[in-house]
């Protein structure tokens, strides 16, 4: 009981001191928001050119008679797609980064391949890619994996190499396995790379799943913007611009907290 | 690599001088198994040994797991070994006390000093209770006041562990102050070009390098190095 009330006023602190800490931040983006209200109302533009921000969200709340604009059904696809891609990519490219550095043949086999499809422009190969695979949230969750998974397994590679060769000497002549070696060393040293290439990650995995609605599929915020530019419907356009980036932060905001809850040493005051 | 040819007995602080390329890494790796040795034979007590079991190692860096605290870095060499993890909790916290860290077992590796991380692998090197241990510069990336600090801390920590130490450093003074011998390797050709017993009494401060005796010796170092 004690040490509960103890603890309440440390993490108001903490919040509050968070809060400080990023206030201008914080200020910078209300002030972007305020500023274009402004110009908005004071320059009277057109809606169609450009909505006023409290139009746009406003819109977002307004009960829309046609089911085209059902928010919640479109807004909660686009998330589910670009999260989903995300954790396969997430899963996948790790596991592929361990399986090249476990097996460097197999990484010299695969990695041109990897490398060539990494090069193609994912735009031009989504028609492709629909067409094979038809329209729906399957064939956006793996244009999304096919924009994002390379940074992942490039980070996580480079992380798994990155150990000095005194320390693989260190543990090498105690007759270290290869197993020990990536359990103990390879894979807990990687994990700073990981999460760079996850942030990396996130953002182009909301990339691929936009694509995706772009150019074939029946929701999805994607799919909102192609209809409204269609229609000259521009609120809509940037509704879905704004949930599409909060999304975006908070997808970034979650890997930042992930990251540091699993490597609470990183985040420790340095000596020295 | 020349051939290099010298005993060293249980209990004995030996150090290797010599100039950078002159093969005395080569060498500590050829002890440690980590790389064949082309003619002859690592001979310890008589018999050929198992290196993983009998050497503990410390190098110019410390080489600490940022992600592991400072007790689980200690025991990582039982863990590599497959030992019983438990049995060796209270030595890891005993030598973290010897090695002056008593208190520090929860930390990371970033909230220490380079020369208290240097102190953890020295305790880490200690674990598994090897014979030999091997030291490869190991206080090369220190600054020079908290070398001298570290160079006395050695010389106890030896003395309380009764462990056999093969050093290597380029510093003719440390080598001089630490050891009961000195050995000295010349580079290209790389090979041994002498060696020489150092009888001051024990423990030693640092005022024995201000004696007349100390520097007769560092100076038969020199000679021998050839520089002159």
């Amino acid at each position: 009981m004690r040490s509960r009330s103890k603890a309440q006023p440390v993490t108001t602190k903490k919040m509050l001191s968070t809060l400080q800490k990023n206030y201008r931040s914080v200020l910078v983006v209300l002030g972007f928001f305020v500023l274009w209200e402004l110009i908005v109302r004071i320059a009277h533009v057109p809606e169609f050119v450009l909505p006023s921000p409290s139009s746009a969200l406003g819109h977002l709340f307004i009960e829309q008679p046609d089911a085209n604009y059902n928010w919640s059904v479109h807004i909660s696809t686009t998330i589910y797609e670009f999260l989903l891609g995300f954790i396969v990519t997430a899963v996948l490219g790790v596991s592929l980064a361990i399986l090249f550095v476990w097996n460097r043949h197999v990484k010299k086999i695969v990695m041109p391949l990897f490398t060539f499809v990494n090069s193609l422009p994912i735009i031009a190969i989504a028609p492709i890619i629909l067409l094979w695979m038809g329209y729906g949230i399957r064939t956006n969750i793996l244009i999304a994996f096919l924009v994002s998974f390379f940074p992942v397994v490039i980070n996580t590679m480079a992380g798994l190499d990155a150990i000095e060769d005194d320390l693989l000497d260190l543990i090498r002549y105690l007759h270290a396995s290869k197993f020990q070696i990536f359990v103990k060393i390879r894979i807990p040293n990687s994990l700073s790379y990981i999460f760079s290439g996850l942030k990396i990650c996130s953002t182009m995995s909301i990339v691929g799943a936009i694509v995706g609605e772009f150019i074939a599929s029946d929701r999805g915020l994607g799919y909102i913007i192609i209809n409204s530019q269609y229609a000259m419907d521009t609120p809509p356009i940037f509704s879905s611009l704004i949930v599409i980036s909060l999304a975006g932060v908070a997808l970034y905001w979650l890997i930042t907290l992930i990251e540091r809850i699993a490597m609470p040493w990183a985040f420790k005051n340095q000596r020295n | 690599m020349g051939s290099v040819s010298f005993d060293v007995y249980p209990g004995e602080f030996v150090s290797i001088v010599g100039p950078s390329g002159c093969g005395k890494t080569t060498l500590l790796k050829i002890i440690a198994g980590l790389l064949p040795e082309s003619e002859g034979d690592i001979i310890f007590d008589n018999e050929m040994f198992d290196p993983s079991r009998e050497v503990g190692f410390v190098f110019q860096k410390a080489l600490l797991l940022n992600w592991r605290k400072v007790l689980d870095n200690v025991l990582l060499p039982i863990e590599i070994l497959k030992l019983d993890k438990k049995k060796y909790v209270q030595k890891a916290i005993d030598l973290l006390e010897l090695v002056g860290l008593k208190g520090f077992e929860n930390s990371y590796p970033n909230e220490l000093s380079g020369g208290m991380q240097q102190r953890v692998s020295l305790a880490r090197a200690l674990i598994h209770d090897p014979k030999l241990i091997l030291m490869d510069e190991p206080f090369g990336a220190l600054d020079a006041i908290t070398r001298e600090k570290m160079n006395l801390e050695l010389q106890r920590i030896w003395a309380d562990s009764k462990k056999t130490i093969l050093f290597i450093t380029h510093e003719i003074n440390e080598a001089v102050f630490l050891s009961d011998r000195v050995v000295v390797l010349s580079a290209r050709p790389s090979r041994m070009v002498g060696a020489m017993d150092i009888e001051f009494e024990r423990p030693r401060t640092l005022e024995v390098r201000t004696s007349p005796k100390f520097g007769e010796h560092a100076a038969e170092v020199y000679k021998m190095l050839e520089i002159t």
